[in-house]
């Protein structure tokens, strides 16, 4: 999805290294730049710098830029990954320094930055034919403007993760409605077992599995309308902060005290059958324990199974920044080419653990196959907090909201208002 | 002659600080103070709002919260950081074995990164406390205390543990001046222990006390490290302190000119708290 504010030790040795190599690679393009002003040729060295913000992914990327680089070999691409991106990417626009390529999620501070004009218009791209027109449409409703600003390359999509062992000794089917997903975690605390682990003391872990409810319970309109006034959280969302209070129970005694990491390798080492997260964690779980069996389903929201739509949307896309320096944009686009090869692509797909837009390009994970159908046939909905102003949705704001709503153990009208409030100054701040 | 080249030798020294200084100090304060009063979100064009920003702060439940959060946290560290310090200082300024070793050790946590300081407790509340508690059968532990209502504690726990050991530097420092003579004089005159402590050397430590209080006071106002490394402000909105607040909405957020104004304020704050600390502690030191 986005921004894991992954805080170990290692992420801070990254920033200090990230200071002092931010400060020599903004030296060495400047000098680049006045190079190429002065020499006028094409055969000079282009630098880029790249910014993904996936900590997960940062060695497969670099594996990438090491092909991409023999093959062009005057052109040098560096990758920046820091822990915070969202902060990260507004203290380098106040600066006036953006990186030359972004790969990151489709959240409120890329559709800021987009509105804004920080990335090129990629109109009339040859790009855009190669990859999946339903997601180039999604990034445009999202940005609010019928012009492209990014490529969509990969998307995720929130599902239930399960231990295929453990659901094998329980004796579950795949559950497709909620009651039965309900009724199959109940049976698993009263046997002794722990149906969900979560990790919520990082306030953002709960974003999926909220996503997953709201979408599909609020209404088709359900964002429209609220920016118009006509309905609010408290109105809309009665049915989903139900189902999230339904779903705390279900989790582990101290699931507020867990963080993100030693969720993962709890649910990785067995600690508990099922695990509501973003496909994108399914590498960290084998990486904790390679000889896990895990499959998906659906979250089973509504008790219509052919009503429910799974929610995924961009996990990274590719822009560019309106450097107007044709040499970096072209280089950076020879990057995207690079990147948009149905071989390339794949890789980087699989190793991640997601769905590429890539025409033709499907990923062979088994632990994926029974999500691939909704991703085909556009059974999806994007993430709502793609929508939210972004005082609301950036810095973890309304995800710290449910956090302490919901490890005060508060009622929905409490957790409702509380978003309604949060809502209305971030709307006005705007 | 010899005094002008003393006068230029001087500001040769002082005038790159001070333009340095300048430039990254007080001139971005400047331009926030200005920023402050416009609706600017980090880019792209703005304009002039007035006090706008201020009168809204005024109904911000998240920066009230905050702001009192935020004191709470400093009165209950800075007390307890002191009354440690004074403690360690006074084992350590009595004459016992090794205790040039045992000062070396107890300044240690001052060398050492807040923020690595709050990783490693935050990986001593997560997983070490809990699994010990739970193999001891002691339930209310069992939980990590960060992802409780108690979690301001655990950012306190880190603060005393860290800060101290510069408190107890400067009280050190402190009890070194006292003379020998004075002891020896309630000595003869039979003063107990306890008596020597509050009528010798508190008294004439006042100044280190004066200064370790403003001190301890302007730092833990300012908490910020300990928040990001432990509990990045959760649960919930519990342990954001206001810089923590100011730092993740101004540049998270895109509210960069309305927490400019919310750093404005907590800036004049700040140095009300601190002349009412001097003022406070000044009229009560002695001297000898």
């Amino acid at each position: 999805m986005k921004r894991y504010l992954v805080f170990t030790p290692a992420a801070v040795a990254t920033t200090i290294l990230l200071a002092t190599r931010c400060g020599s690679s903004a030296n060495t393009s400047s000098n680049n730049d006045s190079s190429q002003s002065t020499g006028g040729s094409t055969g000079q060295k282009v630098t880029l710098e790249f910014l993904q913000n996936k900590p997960e992914v940062v060695n497969e990327w670099n594996s990438l830029i090491k092909d991409f680089e023999q093959q062009y070999p005057n052109i040098q691409v560096k990758q920046i990954n820091p822990p915070n991106t969202d902060t990260t990417l507004q203290a380098d626009l106040a600066k006036g320094q953006v990186p030359d390529i972004i790969a990151m999620g489709a959240d409120a501070t890329f559709i800021q930055m987009a509105k804004n004009g920080v990335f090129k218009d990629l109109s009339g791209a040859p790009e855009l034919q190669k990859v999946s027109p339903a997601y180039v449409k999604m990034l445009e409703t999202e940005v609010g403007k019928s012009t492209p600003y990014a490529i969509p390359y990969t998307v995720n999509a929130v599902p239930i993760i399960y231990n295929i062992d453990l659901f094998k000794k329980y004796h579950l089917s795949i559950p497709t409605t909620w009651n039965q997903l309900m009724q199959e975690a109940t049976k698993i605390k009263q046997e002794g077992g722990t149906p969900f682990y979560n990790g919520f003391k990082d306030a953002w872990t709960i974003a999926p599995i909220w996503n997953a409810l709201s979408t599909n319970t609020e209404g088709s309109d359900f964002l429209k309308n609220l920016e118009s006034g006509k309905t609010t959280f408290s109105k809309s969302d009665v049915t989903a902060a139900d189902q999230l209070r339904q779903f705390v129970t279900l989790g582990q005694p101290n699931q507020f005290g867990v963080d993100y990491n030693d969720a993962n390798a709890a649910f990785a080492n067995g600690k508990s059958v099922f695990y509501a997260q973003g496909i994108w964690t399914i590498p960290v779980i084998r990486s904790d324990n390679p000889k896990i069996k895990l499959g998906t389903f659906v979250v089973p929201v509504t008790n219509d199974p052919s009503q429910t739509k799974m929610v995924s949307g961009v996990d990274s896309l590719l822009a560019v920044a309106n450097s107007g320096n044709q040499a970096k944009e072209a280089a950076a686009m020879k990057f995207i080419d690079f990147l948009l090869q149905q071989k390339v692509a794949g890789q980087y797909a699989t190793v991640a653990g997601l769905f590429s837009t890539v025409n033709g390009v499907k990923n062979a994970d088994p632990a994926l196959t029974p999500l691939q159908p909704y991703i085909t046939s556009g059974r999806v909905v994007d993430f709502d907090d793609h929508y939210y102003p972004a005082a609301m949705a950036a810095g973890n704001q309304y995800e710290s909201v449910l956090q302490g709503a919901l490890s005060k153990n508060q009622s929905t009208s409490q957790i409702l208002q509380q978003l309604d409030s949060l809502y209305q100054s971030a709307a006005a701040h705007q | 002659m010899k005094s002008l080249r003393n006068s230029l030798a001087f500001i040769l020294m002082t005038v790159p600080m001070a333009v340095l200084f300048f430039y990254f100090h007080t001139w971005p304060a400047m331009h926030g103070i200005v920023l402050s009063f416009t609706n600017w979100n980090g880019f792209g064009p703005y304009h002039f709002v007035g006090l706008q920003n201020y009168i809204d702060l005024l109904h911000d439940k998240q920066i009230r919260h905050a702001y009192v959060f935020t004191f709470e946290f400093a009165i209950v560290t800075t007390i307890l950081v002191n009354i440690v310090s004074l403690m360690i200082a006074l084992a350590l300024n009595a004459k016992i074995k090794l205790s040039k070793t045992f000062r070396a050790i107890f300044f240690l946590p001052y060398v050492l990164s807040t923020l690595i300081v709050s990783f490693i407790f935050n990986f001593l509340f997560s997983n070490l406390i809990p699994s010990i508690a739970q193999n001891l059968h002691l339930t209310v532990l069992a939980q990590n205390i960060l992802g409780t209502q108690w979690a301001w504690v655990g950012i306190v726990i880190v603060s005393v543990w860290q800060g101290a050991s510069f408190n107890t530097l400067l009280y050190l420092a402190g009890l070194q001046t006292i003379p020998e003579d004075v002891y020896e004089a309630s000595n003869i005159d039979g003063a107990s222990t306890w008596m020597t402590f509050w009528r010798i050397t508190f008294p004439l430590i006042m100044p280190f006390f004066t200064i370790n209080m403003v001190l301890a006071a302007k730092s833990y106002l300012q908490v910020f490290d300990q928040v990001v490394g432990m509990t990045n402000g959760g649960p919930g909105t519990a342990t954001q302190s206001n810089t923590f607040v100011i730092y993740t909405n101004g540049l998270g957020g895109g509210e960069l000119a309305y927490q400019s104004a919310n750093a404005v304020v907590f800036l004049i704050i700040l140095v009300c708290v601190a002349m009412i600390q001097v003022r406070m502690t000044r009229g009560r030191e002695v001297q000898f």
